[in-house]
């Protein structure tokens, strides 16, 4: 069996260590014997929508938003909706997750048009509350970051969340879970990511992948059900996955997802 | 906290207030050995007078310099501290790298009288490590007459959010400053270049021109590999580390300014130190730092270019890298019996790397403890760890001990990196690294240096409160002396 990755935007949408995701898909695939193909697919390079399986994507700084968003509409959207609507996985995570949506609301209340993958609009929380992110305080204030732990049918994902944008769902659309712990999609509704067919948008980061080996196997069993039919995978010894995943959600549900620094100390 | 007003009581009546219960909480607070009480006498004082940082600041004679930048703000700091204090200068500092406000306060509040003025000598100045964040309420209050800019690395997104803000934050405070100040910025860093761009104030640069020491293509932690004139992508001809390097933008034409101030025939000696050769203004020198590693030949570099614009003569700056101290965590040295561990700070994916190639720079099998929390100074986002290079670890390893609340985080992204045994399947690692994880910081250490053979060292990598923690536990057991004790030390020892 043979999967091929697209890995979007490698040098300017992978800032939480999003690579994670990737080696995680690999290597997975690896131990149980799955031929596995990494493509990057930077800015100005166009989508075959029949060569792609699994499309991975992660998060970027605000400033690339623009360049990543033209280059969606013009070079890349077609090929990925496309992919997508034949059945191809993908996992977008905090501005890929953006970005996939119909359209984006900048902190200072430029209207980005998106992908349209998933049924929902992200509107950045500064521009909601008219807030001018001159100092750390204030970009602080409207920004969602912490632990963030979501119910996934009956699995806990856990991972971390860092996002000024909420996100807001449309009717019909389907959310990836609720939340246990942290703001998800707005620190709203309670809910957190969206799913469209076998494409996952989230704003869990960390990454979630390598600590949710049940996720990570759900998208090689999508992928791989491009091509085959009736995939089984073989387990695999998740011992330290599942201890790592545990102690992770331990720590994000025994406190509160805000942390204080004491005193103000600095670090060198 | 530049929060509230000083209420009732009169300005002078408050800063004298503000002063006397900043340094009883320094007396408390190492009576009661709560630490070095660096930060909370600042603290609390400014809560009563807020205007405290900016009066005292602008009554020292000579003025003050901030240097700030994600990696070597301390190092640097402590070099150019060095050579202002060998030119006869009277140095106000915040040596312990407590770099807030509340920490510069502090600094300030102890060279005052009973009535909260400033006594200090007609010859004194401050030279003040800022941390990235504060940096704009620090140049707001101290306006300073030399800025210092190192690098700007990705660290701790859940305190910054994101690289450009950090650069967006420091180019309006720049900004700010008026013609007679001096902005001393690495030329090899693009986002730090850039900051120099249409500035009122004066701009020197300085950068590596060595290429024995570049790499092909730029490692995967690499931050900025976008032209931040234009935003296309940039060109490296050179690549040291992390994003720093040779670069030019063939869109926009932007790219790497000439430095005044360039090191090359950087000979690193391992673990000891390094000798670098450095053009200057003033004619070229060679340079012996025995602080180990490129970033610090470049931290000595930034520290020379610094101290030059504020006339310092060159020798001293020589003599000054050479008698640096390495501060808290910076490769410091303990012995524990027949054994020795080597302590080193780690706040981020590129620092983590310069760590690990530093550690393997020479021959031969490593003992190795990584600690990773994440406590408000670490970093509560633990997902950089998947950007740094453990793979370079392969085959060197004969002990990998894990530590901190995060410890299984390290486990993943090993057997992830290939260097575990993943359990029964097609694929088998050649030579798995024996492994030992233990989250207690300190049972970590001691377990460690137990299967450490005599003779041999155990490196450590932590994270901030991971180092601290173990730190803690080795002075109190008399393995290492408190760090505010040696930073006095070496204050009085240098004046």
């Amino acid at each position: 069996m043979r999967i091929v990755i697209g890995y979007l935007y490698p040098s300017v949408m992978s800032q939480y260590g999003d690579l994670g995701n990737v080696i995680t898909i690999v290597r997975r695939c690896q131990w149980r014997g799955i031929d596995v193909e990494v493509r990057e697919l930077e800015v100005g390079e166009a989508v075959d929508p029949g060569h792609i399986d699994l499309f991975l994507v992660g998060g970027g700084a605000d400033t690339h938003q623009r360049l990543v968003c033209e280059d969606l509409l013009k070079v890349k959207g077609e090929g990925i909706r496309q992919a997508v609507d034949q059945g191809a996985a993908a996992f977008a995570v905090c501005a890929g997750y953006q970005l996939w949506g119909h359209h984006y609301h900048t902190a200072t209340g430029e209207k980005l048009a998106g992908l349209g993958v998933f049924n929902a609009h992200t509107i950045h929380r500064a521009a909601q509350t008219g807030t001018r992110l001159d100092t750390i305080a204030r970009a602080g204030s409207v920004r969602a970051v912490g632990n963030l732990v979501v119910k996934w049918g009956d699995q806990i994902l856990v991972g971390f969340e860092n996002h000024g944008g909420r996100t807001y769902l449309h009717s019909g659309a389907r959310p990836l879970g609720k939340t246990l712990a942290g703001g998800g999609n707005n620190s709203e509704d309670g809910w957190e990511g969206c799913v469209y067919k076998n494409a996952i948008g989230t704003y869990l980061h960390g990454p979630a992948l390598p600590k949710n080996p049940r996720l990570a196997d759900h998208l090689i069993r999508a992928a791989l059900g491009r091509h085959y039919r009736d995939v089984q995978l073989e387990p695999l010894d998740d011992t330290q996955e599942i201890v790592a995943h545990d102690r992770a959600t331990e720590r994000a549900l025994a406190r509160p997802s805000r942390g204080k620094r004491l005193w103000g100390q600095g670090v060198g | 906290m530049p929060s509230g007003k000083a209420g009732p009581l009169a300005p002078v009546a408050a800063r004298a207030a503000a002063v006397c219960t900043g340094k009883t909480a320094r007396v408390l607070s190492r009576a009661l050995g709560r630490g070095g009480g660096t930060t909370l006498p600042g603290h609390l004082a400014e809560r009563i007078d807020p205007g405290l940082v900016h009066g005292l600041g602008q009554a020292i004679p000579n003025g003050s310099v901030l240097v700030t930048g994600t990696n070597g703000k301390t190092t640097t700091t402590r070099i150019l501290a060095g050579a202002l204090r060998s030119a006869g200068l009277e140095v106000i500092t915040n040596p312990e790298g407590s770099n807030l406000l509340p920490g510069i306060a502090t600094a300030l509040l102890l060279r005052t009288d009973g009535w909260g003025r400033l006594a200090v000598s007609p010859s004194a100045i401050g030279v003040f490590e800022v941390d990235e964040g504060a940096f704009r309420p620090a140049v707001a209050a101290l306006s300073p007459r030399l800025v210092v800019i190192t690098n700007l690395f990705r660290d701790q997104l859940d305190r910054y959010f994101e690289v450009d803000f950090v650069a967006q934050l420091w180019r309006r405070a720049l900004q700010q400053l008026p013609a007679t100040t001096t902005i001393v910025l690495n030329a090899d860093d693009p986002q730090v270049a850039y900051l120099g761009e249409d500035l009122p104030a004066k701009v020197l640069y300085f950068g590596l021109d060595d290429r024995q020491w570049a790499r092909p293509g730029l490692e995967h932690a690499a931050d900025s590999r976008r032209c931040p004139k234009c935003g296309r992508d940039l060109l490296y001809g050179l690549s040291f580390y992390g994003h720093l390097g040779h670069y030019a933008c063939n869109q926009c034409g932007w790219r790497r300014p000439d430095p005044r101030f360039a090191a090359w025939n950087v000979e690193l000696q391992g673990l000891t130190g390094s000798r670098s050769r450095v053009a200057t203004p003033a004619g070229d020198r060679t340079f012996h730092l025995p602080l180990a590693g490129l970033y610090n030949a470049c931290n000595a570099l930034a520290a020379s270019a610094g101290a030059s614009c504020l006339g310092v003569d060159m020798d001293l700056v020589q003599a000054a890298a050479q008698g640096v101290v390495g501060a808290f965590g910076r490769l410091e040295r303990v012995r524990v019996g027949d054994k020795q561990a080597c302590v080193l700070l780690v706040k981020n994916p590129s620092g983590f790397n310069e760590g690990l190639r530093l550690v393997l720079s020479q021959d031969g099998p490593r003992w190795l403890l990584a600690g990773l929390n994440d406590g408000g100074p670490d970093g509560r986002d633990v997902s950089w760890i998947w950007d740094v290079d453990f793979e370079m670890c392969q085959g060197r390893i004969a002990l990998m001990a894990v530590s901190g609340r995060r410890a299984r985080d390290l486990v993943l992204r090993l057997k992830y990196g290939g260097l575990l045994d993943p359990g029964p399947g097609p694929v088998a690692v050649a030579s798995p690294m024996p492994l030992l994880v233990e989250e207690d910081m300190v049972r970590a250490f001691f377990a460690a240096i137990e299967r450490t053979p005599p003779g041999e060292t155990l490196y450590v990598l932590a994270t901030y409160t991971a180092m601290w923690t173990l730190r803690r536990e080795l002075v109190r057991r008399g393995y290492l002396a408190p760090f505010w004790r040696q930073a006095r030390f070496e204050e009085t020892a240098a004046g």
